[in-house]
C-alpha cells in the first residue's frame, strides 16, 4: 500500500471501485440468448391452478400482522364471553336461593317445565330454557319435586338477567337442555344390542325409591335377629318380614335341645341335648 | 393524467430522471398493448444497473445473472399491472430487490464470492487503484484483487437492507427518496439504515481509508 500520497482515500471511492467491476461484453450475448430462452418459456407455459392462490396468499400476506392481530383479539373476545356465560351456569349451588323465574327444575307454578324435566323432550326443554330464561313463567321458590330423581330435582338456575343479555347466553341454556337428553338416551338399551324395552330412566328410579323411604333398617335388622328365638316376636312386627322363613328358622329341627324341663326345684332345670 | 401526477410529485428533483421515465411509460404502454418487442428496449437499457445492483447485494455473478433474468421474466409477466404509478424503473428496481432479498434469505448460510473482474477502463477507478498502491504488474492485480475481495467481504457483512441501501446509494447512485421508494420504506429509515451501514464498512475498511 502507498503511505506517501496526498490523495484522499474515503469510503465513497471505494465503493465506486465496485462500479468496476463489470462482466465482459460476451456475457451479455450469454445472457440475452438465455433471457429469450426464458421469456418464450415463460409465454408458453401454463400458469398452475395454484398460482391464483399463491398470490392472493401473497397480497394478504402483507398484513398478517394486523389481521393475525384482529384474529386474536377476536378469539380472546369469544373466549372470554364463553367463559363468562359458563361461569354464571356453574356458579350455582343447590342451597343457593333462586331469582324469581329462572328454575328450569320442576316446579308447581311451572307445570310445563316439570313435564320437560320428566319427560325429557327436547324441543320442549328448549321452550323451558328460553322462557325460563326470560321470565315467561315466575316462581315464587325453587321447589324441588321428591320423587324426581336427582337429575330432575338438582335445581339449575339460569340468571336470568345474564340470558336475557345476548343470544349467546340463550344458546348457552339451549345446550345445557341439550345435555341433559342424551344422558337419558345413553340408558337404554339399544347401546347393547338388546331389543327390550326398559322403562324411563326416571320412573325407573322413582320406583327403586320409594320402598326404600318407607322401610326401617334398624327394624328389620331387630326382626330378623330375633325371629329364632322368639318367633312370636316376628307377627307383632310390623315389618313384613316372610312368615314361611321365620316358621322354618323356629321349628323343632333347628333347635339344639330336645326337651326343656323346669323340675320342682326353683333353682334347676333340665334341659335334654339329641346328638 | 393520474400517472403523470404521481411521476411529477416523485421525480420533482431530477427533470432528468422525469424525461426518462416518460420514455419508459411510453414504452410500457407499447407492450400492454401488444408489442412483446418493445420489452426488449427496456432489457437493453437496464440489464447493466439490474445486474449491478444484483450483483452487490450477492457477491455472485452466477446468481446475479439469474436473478436478472428473472426479475425482467417477472417484470414482462406482470407489466399488464403496471399502472404508472411509480417510474417503471423504480418498479423494475423493486422487483429485482424483492427478488434478491428473497433468495439471500433463503440461503442465508450458503454464501460464497463469485466476482467480476475489475475494468480499469474508468478513469476514477484507475486512479483510486493508482492511489492506494505503487506496484505495476501481477503485484497490482494481486492487490486490486485482495482490496476486491475485501470489499466484498465487508459488504456481506452487513445485514440485507443495509446492503441494499449502501449499493442503491453509493453504487447505482439512487437518491434517497428513490431508494426509500424501491424499498417500500420512509426516507428517514433509508438515511438512517445508510448512516449505519458506513458506519460499519468503516471499520472493516480502515486499512484501505487514508488521508
Amino acid at each position: 500500500m502507498k503511505e506517501d500520497t496526498d490523495r484522499e482515500v474515503t469510503l465513497e471511492n471505494l465503493l465506486r471501485l465496485k462500479r468496476s467491476e463489470r462482466p465482459p461484453a460476451e456475457f451479455w450475448a450469454h445472457f440475452d440468448a438465455e433471457l429469450r430462452a426464458k421469456q418464450l418459456s415463460a409465454i408458453v407455459s401454463k400458469r398452475p391452478w395454484w398460482d391464483r392462490f399463491s398470490r392472493t396468499f401473497a397480497v394478504v400476506g402483507r398484513y398478517q400482522l394486523p389481521v393475525g392481530a384482529a384474529a386474536a383479539l377476536a378469539m380472546a373476545f369469544a373466549g372470554y364471553r364463553y367463559l363468562e356465560g359458563q361461569g354464571e351456569l356453574t356458579a350455582v349451588s343447590p342451597q343457593a336461593p333462586a331469582p324469581q323465574g329462572s328454575t328450569v327444575a320442576a316446579a308447581p307454578a311451572a307445570p310445563a317445565r316439570a313435564a320437560a324435566a320428566l319427560v325429557g323432550a327436547t324441543s320442549l326443554r328448549r321452550e323451558v330454557a328460553l322462557s325460563g330464561a326470560r321470565g315467561a313463567a315466575p316462581a315464587p321458590k325453587p321447589v324441588v319435586d321428591a320423587t324426581a330423581s336427582h337429575m330432575t330435582q338438582a335445581p339449575v338456575e339460569v340468571a336470568s338477567d345474564s340470558l336475557t343479555k345476548s343470544p349467546f347466553a340463550d344458546g348457552i341454556a339451549i345446550k345445557l337442555a341439550d345435555f341433559r337428553e342424551p344422558l337419558a338416551d345413553y340408558a337404554r338399551p339399544s347401546v347393547f344390542g338388546s331389543d327390550r324395552e326398559f322403562e324411563q330412566p326416571a320412573a325407573a328410579r322413582q320406583a327403586v325409591s320409594d320402598p326404600l323411604a318407607r322401610m326401617d333398617p334398624a327394624a328389620e335388622r331387630r326382626a330378623r335377629l330375633l325371629a329364632p328365638a322368639l318367633p312370636a316376636y316376628s307377627s307383632r312386627s310390623p315389618i313384613s318380614v316372610p312368615s314361611d322363613w321365620m316358621r322354618q328358622r323356629s321349628s323343632a329341627d333347628d333347635r339344639m335341645y330336645e326337651s326343656m324341663d323346669r323340675g320342682t326345684a326353683d333353682d334347676r332345670m333340665l334341659v335334654g341335648f339329641r346328638f | 393524467m393520474n400517472a403523470s401526477k404521481t411521476l411529477d410529485k416523485t421525480l420533482v428533483a431530477s427533470p432528468e430522471r422525469k424525461l426518462e421515465a416518460d420514455a419508459d411509460l411510453d414504452v410500457v404502454r407499447q407492450v400492454q398493448a401488444g408489442d412483446v418487442a418493445a420489452f426488449d428496449r427496456l432489457i437493453v437499457k437496464y440489464r447493466e444497473r439490474v445486474l449491478g445492483i444484483i450483483y452487490n447485494m450477492t457477491s455472485n455473478r452466477e446468481d446475479a445473472a439469474d436473478l436478472a433474468q428473472d426479475a425482467f421474466i417477472k417484470a414482462f409477466q406482470s407489466i399488464h399491472r403496471f399502472q404508472g404509478q411509480a417510474s417503471f424503473f423504480t418498479w423494475l428496481y423493486r422487483i429485482a430487490v424483492n427478488s434478491t432479498v428473497s433468495h439471500l434469505r433463503k440461503n442465508r448460510l450458503r454464501s460464497f464470492f463469485s466476482l467480476e473482474s475489475v475494468r480499469e477502463d474508468d478513469p476514477v477507478s484507475r486512479e483510486l487503484i493508482d492511489a492506494l498502491t505503487d506496484k505495476t504488474g501481477a503485484g497490482r492485480e494481486a492487490f486490486v484483487r485482495e482490496l476486491q475481495e475485501k470489499l466484498n467481504d465487508a459488504m456481506q457483512k452487513l445485514s440485507i437492507n443495509h446492503r441494499t441501501v449502501v449499493t442503491l446509494f453509493e453504487i447505482d447512485g439512487l437518491s434517497h427518496q428513490e431508494i426509500a421508494e424501491v424499498m417500500e420504506c420512509s426516507v428517514g429509515t433509508v438515511r438512517s439504515r445508510l448512516h449505519y451501514a458506513k458506519q460499519l464498512l468503516q471499520a472493516e475498511l480502515q486499512p484501505y481509508l487514508m488521508k
